[in-house]
């Protein structure tokens, strides 16, 4: 098949196809073995088409961005801001090299890749400009929705060789299952920042998968929260495919009562001398569950490969669990290549320390935990993402029934 | 009424009993040295008072201005005017050192009734008393203890100590690890702390620190116990005879 007779309605009957093979993961899955669909599968889902009712930005997600609104999992021109210029919108069937992109996507083995396209409820495109430098970032929102209904964004953001951009993405659907696929491509030589927001309502299920690829010179930072929801994955793929590529990759989850959280990165050093750096914190309270699966792989020629994983959660309750599942390939000789996961609870000397000087129990809990993801957090590059995210830490922190 | 009394204190760890009946009552104004080999209970007696999660009280009281510690944590103990400059001050990656001591004054200051410190003079503040315990102002804005030198740990228990301007002070081992000057520096911040309203105690090894900060009343801790009582020429004593022939003495009498 040739790329100019590609349409957005070839590609969505390649992933139904693809998703009527394989459909969801079976439970002996190695990709899913810690995170059970089992629910959802189950429930009778409608791909949202709820346009109605209006829509409040909560406070905290103010700022100076420039909202791209779906809701309902429809895409919201009418709710949306004006880009900025050197940033163009179109929709997803319009943009060949988009849906090219998603349907090689959509031909590995991927849950998300195959379902979100096949049941797609919105689709767009944003390209920006080579050499554009974009101080505003955009704000990717998600809201709205249905306790029986499924959302389906597909986002295809392309960024021009040596562009600056900056995007963050905020999710609090009500949706039973809120499943984006967003696909980035970074050209040579740009800048990409990222922090992504998962405060889904507490019914909602979220399967993201986000798929980078960095040509060269490209330097991504990236940060992802998953806070809210009954269950998440937040899966990200990236692939290095340029020479002195920079990744940082890092990611928080904080969970209470029966949440599970997954966070599942593949990085994939394709050539030589790139960078990848990925520091990962849980906190687990109550009955909650965290998992993080990393995968590292490094080509056979990717030599001079700097690939650093280090995955830590804390668990604050007897009940909770954290799993880790650090993957290393590496297929070349000359690398430095190291990861590590720990699991821990609050040091007895440390809060027995705080409490000397006359700190309650919550608030030295509070400190130690901030402490904790501290060096996740200063992970983040861009000040105003920074700052957006800062306060979702402290406002998760609750007195604890000691 | 006396500042601090310790009634007949027995306490375990776990299936151990460390602490086998101690007596001691400390006035305001009074310094009390403690001192004992190593394994004496000195550290044990130490986080029993200030409240320590872990130890077992199986007999005896402490009471602070007649109240008892005993049913309090430790963080109330401290508000209450309880101090604790470690033996090993643990060291808290993460936790700004700055915002640790505004967290610690602030909580004593709400205790009290009193508004919190404004976050400008509160710096100020804590630059000039780390100022005159040697303290760099680097070493303020790093994580609490982490990357501080023994001596840095002990100076910045001081500042502490300074800061909080506790009723009783309890000071484990403050000498160890430091070399002679600023073991005269941190004398000095102690000192600079004494008056009539303070009650201090000083857990030592040596005599060294009690030429520096001199004690109103010598206490020999043997095995859990309180085994002689003195003045500070007590501490002279054990510098020239050791603790084997006044424990031996304490054994038979
Ligand atoms: N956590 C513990 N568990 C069991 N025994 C302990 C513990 N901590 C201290 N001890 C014991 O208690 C005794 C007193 O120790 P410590 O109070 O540290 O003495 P000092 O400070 O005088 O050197 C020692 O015999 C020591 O081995
Ligand atoms: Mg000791």
């Amino acid at each position: 098949m040739s790329p100019d007779t590609i349409t957005l309605s070839s590609v969505q009957n390649r992933a139904q196809e693809r998703f009527a093979e394989t459909g969801w993961p079976a439970k002996k899955a190695e990709a899913w073995k810690y995170t059970s669909l089992e629910n959802l599968v189950s429930a009778s889902l409608q791909p949202a088409n709820d346009i109605s009712g209006a829509v409040a930005t909560p406070k905290e997600i103010a700022g100076p961005h420039c909202r791209l609104v779906f809701h309902g999992g429809q895409f919201r021109d009418d709710l949306s801001d004006a880009l900025p210029a050197g940033v163009r919108l179109v929709m997803l069937g319009d943009d060949e090299s988009a849906l090219a992109a998603i349907d090689e996507l959509g031909a590995s083995d991927n849950l998300v890749s195959r379902l979100t396209v096949a049941k797609m409820t919105a689709g767009i495109s944003l390209q920006v400009a080579q050499g554009a430098l974009i101080d505003r970032p955009v704000m990717l929102q998600f809201v709205g929705g249905a306790p029986a209904a499924s959302s389906h964004p597909v986002i295809h953001i392309d960024i021009g060789d040596g562009a600056h951009f900056a995007y963050a993405e905020h999710h609090e659907t009500n949706n039973r299952l809120s499943a984006p696929f967003i696909v980035v491509r970074v050209g040579a030589g740009a800048k990409l920042d990222h922090v992504k927001l998962q405060l889904e309502n507490a019914a909602t299920h979220h399967l993201g998968l986000t798929c980078l690829s960095l040509g060269e010179r490209a330097d991504v930072n990236s940060m992802s929260l998953s806070l809210g929801g009954a269950l998440s994955r937040l899966e990200t793929h990236v692939r290095l495919e340029g020479e002195y590529g920079e990744l940082g990759l890092s990611s928080i989850y904080l969970g209470k009562n029966d949440q599970h959280h997954d966070m599942t990165t593949r990085v994939a050093h394709e050539v030589a001398n790139c960078n990848s750096r990925q520091i990962i914190r849980g906190v687990l309270d109550d009955n909650a569950r965290g998992v993080f699966q990393g995968q590292v792989r490094v080509a056979p020629h990717a030599q001079k490969t700097d690939g650093q994983q280090m995955s830590r959660a804390l668990l604050l309750s007897r009940d909770a669990e954290a799993d880790a599942k650090p993957e290393l390939e590496i297929f070349a000789d000359d690398v430095v290549c190291s990861h590590g996961a720990t699991v821990g609870e609050l040091d007895e000397t440390h809060l027995f320390y705080l409490q000397s000087r006359g700190i309650d129990e919550a608030e030295a809990r509070a400190m130690l935990i901030d402490a904790f993801l501290v060096e996740a957090v200063a992970e983040i590059r861009h000040q105003g993402f920074a700052e957006l995210f800062r306060p979702f830490l402290s406002g998760w922190q609750v007195p604890h029934k000691g | 009424m006396a500042l601090l009394e310790i009634k007949n204190l027995h306490a375990r760890i776990g299936d151990t009993d460390i602490l086998h009946g101690i007596n001691l009552t400390i006035n305001r104004g009074e310094v009390h040295a403690i001192m004992g080999p190593n394994g004496s209970g000195k550290s044990t007696l130490s986080y029993v008072l200030s409240g320590r999660n872990g130890y077992e009280i199986t007999e005896g009281d402490i009471l602070l201005d007649g109240e008892s510690l005993l049913e309090m944590e430790a963080d109330e103990r401290a508000r209450a005017g309880m101090f604790l400059a470690f033996q090993y001050p643990v060291e808290l990656p993460g936790v700004g050192g700055m915002a640790f001591l505004r967290a610690a004054v602030n909580a004593r200051l709400r205790e009290q009734g009193e508004d919190e410190v404004d976050q400008l003079g509160f710096v100020k503040l804590v630059r000039a008393k780390a100022n005159e315990l040697g303290i760099k102002d680097d070493m303020l804005k790093r994580a609490v203890n982490v990357g501080f030198s023994g001596g840095e740990k002990k100076r910045y228990e001081i500042l502490q100590m300074a800061l909080l301007n506790p009723s009783i002070a309890i000071l484990d081992e403050t000498d160890s690890g430091l070399d002679i000057d600023a073991l005269k520096i941190v004398s000095e911040g102690v000192n600079s702390q004494r008056g009539p309203e303070i009650g201090m105690v000083v857990i030592t090894h040596y005599q060294r620190l009690l030429s520096h900060i001199v004690p109103d009343f010598v206490h020999i801790l043997s095995a859990g116990k309180i085994v002689k009582t003195g003045d500070k020429s007590l501490a002279l004593d054990v510098e020239e005879n050791g603790y084997s022939d006044m424990m031996e003495n304490a054994n038979v009498a």
